[in-house]
């Protein structure tokens, strides 16, 4: 299994003492029982950014869907932040693809950002000052302040997701998981998100993020992670975004590799 | 109309349950649920015959109230996903329930009177006794609309993100159906079970057609209501007193909703072609 | 007492036929909002004194396109449109039924149904229409199935799924017409839906679904009917309560047979060994 990678940037407040952001152990992943995923083993330290890649159904939403709790952890474990999963829950923060939520749905762009605050009010304090002007400024950081007022469904695909990304920048976690943030986005938005995501991780928060963009991976991720029904490599992603590993995880699909070209891999 | 005490007292019950089902409405209409909401007034049935053939009128809310709240675990735990699709599920424990109500009552002489009060509750003969157990219930489902409404937003808007928040979803979804059984029992005696029905769905669906925002949806949801009860006593108080025509009030009640939902149709289709 | 029978064991087959198509495509809740909407037209054809089916089979297509307008859209609004439909289908049947006299009986009947007062005219309609809809179902089923399973992909082979939906929501308006007579609209969406779902829990495969659906609303209808008789309570409860106790049992033994795999495997393999050791013997 490899080694996390030993070149990645360490940031500055990281104490030896503190836990990892998410550790995966000798984990399965899957629904009612039945295993989708198998044999994963990852550690993401804090400040570091995780790429999930794989060909569609590889398990990316599935790994990612367990550390939330909608999907199950069959065998092994999943520790974020320090805490076993069941009790972990809450810890992160989940960015959806924008295009799973109904865009008829009665809410403004600062609603949805506001929802990221909703487990620091509580169920009994009102919502605050306080609140309402931390998502103003999570809205600001994807550059979407002039929108707060905007129904989140009327904002273009690009848009939603960069609201989406404010929500879980307003919920202040120190573990972030993205599922594919990157489909279907406008090049705006998407710098705008993976600029977002820099400044996240160097003030200490963990990124896990599923992308079908190797481009991408290789550019933002510390650690890539190559899934498809089970763990194929992980490690930096020089090591990992390799034809080799490529044409054995993916078999004869079409491939980016991270310098941009584009290769039909064959088996 | 208003000087006979008792069309002041079905406005009173109106009234209290308009500010309950305006923000009710919201969530049901978020979440989907007008079918669930279906189901729940046509449960309550057995659990009304059961409590009267039990211990007489008296037993009534206690039964009405035990199978409101029976109801509401079974439709979770069933429409959590599995072997049978939620609507199917639904479908089936709505008709089977019904039917052991049906089946209990039709064993009495008087079986098509029961059914019909049932169907139409008696508004023009509630009980100050029933007001209060009305404002009882409408403090208590105020309550925990106020404490649940932000996590049944999340949890309609976006279950994944509302889980990863650390949300119980299942509990969170049994809570919505409990507080909807509430409001079922709370109102199903005075006002029968289409007015319920009626009362949980239309109001949100009428005002989405004004608004964007839940919150205004509530609000405008609890206005139309209003204005909507007090245009149904009217109806059917004209009806009888000046046509002959025995128009029950419930009825009336339910028509005044419906029109107000079919005229603000266009209202909302002319908002939506309109540019953002 | 005869034609009592002949009507409940028709319209299981009936519902059940109807209902593999319910089931499949989640069309329960809409269902409910077409056996509500076809009350105001009963009692607007009895009114005018036209014949109920008719007035009840016109109002009914009439009320397919309008339901199908309304909840052309999916999400909150359909689903709140579906809401608005039961009520007020409902509301504006009663307000008719105001206008004239006997409003409770024949409310209730409306609820519940009248299977015993079924005469010979009513069987004979409902035999034709369960060949009818059988008919339907055959001809047209290949473009159901497709459009119901995926609509641009079907579009794109060339079929129109908007007419395979209107074609389907008439068949069951016509269904619906045809048994809530005798059984009543709490019965009708309990026979549509109850077999249905059961029959699916047992395969995936729409002939053998289809056929199990069939055979358990005739079941049902049959021993409704007889139980009713001996407990004396309402037919059209009786019924239900079959159908829907059919689909309990189906669950729970489905549960089982998903929770103990093997212990079930091994039971229809031994079934399936003795039917071969038997083939070979005879």
């Amino acid at each position: 299994m490899a080694e996390p990678p030993s070149a990645g940037p360490v940031p500055a407040q990281r104490h030896a003492s503190q836990p990892a952001a998410l550790r995966i152990e000798a984990a399965g992943f899957g629904y009612r029982g039945t295993t989708v995923l198998r044999d994963v083993e990852l550690t993401v330290g804090e400040g570091q950014t995780l790429a999930l890649v794989g060909p569609n159904g590889a398990g990316k939403s599935t790994l990612i869907k367990s550390v939330t709790g909608l999907a199950d952890l069959v065998t092994g474990s999943v520790t974020v932040l320090g805490r076993a999963l069941p009790k972990a829950r809450g810890l992160a923060a989940y960015v959806p693809q924008a295009e799973t939520l109904d865009p008829d749905f009665p809410v403004s762009a600062a609603d949805v950002v506001l929802m990221g605050r909703y487990r620091r009010i509580g169920w009994w304090r009102p919502t605050g000052r306080a609140d309402r002007d931390a998502a103003l400024a999570a809205l600001d950081r994807v550059g979407l302040a002039d929108r707060a007022r905007t129904r989140f469904g009327l904002l273009s695909g690009g848009q939603r997701q960069r609201v989406l990304v404010a929500r879980a920048i307003a919920a202040e976690a120190r573990l972030l998981l993205l599922d594919e943030p990157l489909n279907g986005v406008d090049a705006t938005s998407q710098e705008r998100i993976l600029s977002a995501l820099g400044e996240l991780t160097a003030t200490g928060t963990a990124v896990v993020i599923s992308t079908h963009d190797l481009a991408v991976a290789a550019r933002i991720a510390d650690q890539v992670c190559v899934l498809n029904g089970r763990q194929w490599a992980a490690g930096a992603p020089r090591e990992v975004l390799t034809p080799e590993v490529l044409r054995e995880a993916y078999g004869n699909h079409a491939v980016d590799l991270p310098d941009g070209r584009t290769m039909l891999v064959e088996t | 109309m208003l000087e006979a005490p008792f069309m002041l007292r079905a406005l009173a019950e109106l009234t209290l349950l308009a500010l309950i089902c305006g923000p009710v409405s919201v969530f049901v209409f978020a979440r989907r649920l007008s079918f669930v909401a279906d189901a729940l007034t046509h449960t309550v049935f057995p659990g009304v015959v059961a409590g009267f053939l039990v211990s007489g009128a008296d037993g009534v809310f206690g039964g009405a109230l035990v199978a409101g709240l029976v109801t509401a675990v079974v439709l979770t735990l069933l429409t959590r996903g599995g072997l049978l699709s939620d609507d199917a599920a639904t479908a089936v424990v709505l008709t089977a329930l019904f039917s052991v109500g049906v089946a209990l009552v039709s064993r009495r002489s008087s079986y098509t009177s029961d059914l019909t009060a049932f169907l139409f509750g008696r508004l023009l003969t509630v009980t100050p006794g029933q007001l209060v157990e009305t404002a009882v219930l409408a403090v208590l489902t105020l309550t925990l609309v106020a404490i649940g409404a932000r996590a049944w937003v999340f949890r309609a808007f976006d279950v994944g993100g509302a889980a990863a928040a650390g949300y119980r979803i299942a509990r969170l979804d049994l809570a919505l159906n409990l507080v909807v059984a509430l409001v079922v029992v709370a109102a199903v005696r005075a006002v029968g079970t289409i007015l319920v029905v009626a009362l949980l769905i239309v109001p949100a669906a009428a005002a989405r057609m004004l608004t964007d925002r839940l919150i205004a949806m509530a609000a405008a949801g609890t206005v139309l209501t209003l204005l909507c009860g007090y245009a149904g006593l009217w109806l059917s108080w004209t009806a009888s007193v000046d046509h002959g025509v025995r128009l029950t009030s419930a009825t009336a009640v339910v028509l005044a909703l419906v029109l107000a939902y079919v005229l603000l149709l266009p209202v909302g289709l002319l908002r939506r072609r309109r540019p953002a | 007492m005869t034609y009592a029978y002949a009507e409940a064991v028709l319209a299981g087959a009936l519902a059940g036929l109807i209902g593999v198509q319910v089931v499949l495509r989640r069309l329960s809740y809409f269902t409910m909002a077409l056996t509500h909407a076809t009350f105001p037209g009963v009692v607007a054809a009895a009114i005018l004194g036209v014949s109920i089916t008719l007035g009840g089979a016109l109002a009914g297509v009439l009320v397919a396109c309008g339901v199908a307008a309304l909840t052309r859209r999916r999400g909150q609004d359909a689903a709140a449109a579906t809401g608005v439909i039961v009520a007020a289908g409902f509301a504006i049947g009663v307000g008719l039924v105001a206008l004239q006299d006997g409003f409770s009986r024949e409310l209730s009947s409306f609820l519940v149904g009248s299977i015993v007062t079924t005469g010979r005219q009513d069987v004979v309609t409902t035999a034709i229409v369960l060949v009818l809809v059988a008919g339907v179902l055959s001809f047209f089923g290949r473009g159901l199935l497709f459009t119901g399973f995926d609509a641009a992909g079907a579009r794109s082979a060339g079929y129109r799924p908007a007419l395979y939906d209107l074609l389907l929501l008439i068949t069951i308006e016509l269904v619906i017409v045809t048994i809530v007579p005798a059984v009543g609209t709490i019965l009708a969406l309990a026979l549509i839906v109850a077999p249905a779902a059961a029959a699916r829990l047992w395969s995936t495969r729409l002939p053998v679904v289809t056929g199990l659906a069939v055979t358990l609303g005739m079941l049902s209808g049959l021993l409704g009917l007889l139980l009713s008789g001996l407990l004396d309570i309402a037919a059209g409860a009786a019924i239900t309560l079959v159908a829907a106790a059919f689909l309990v049992t189906s669950l729970t033994l489905r549960r089982a047979s998903l929770t103990f795999p093997l212990a079930f495997r091994r039971a229809s393999l031994t079934a399936r060994r003795t039917s071969l050791t038997a083939r070979r013997t005879s």
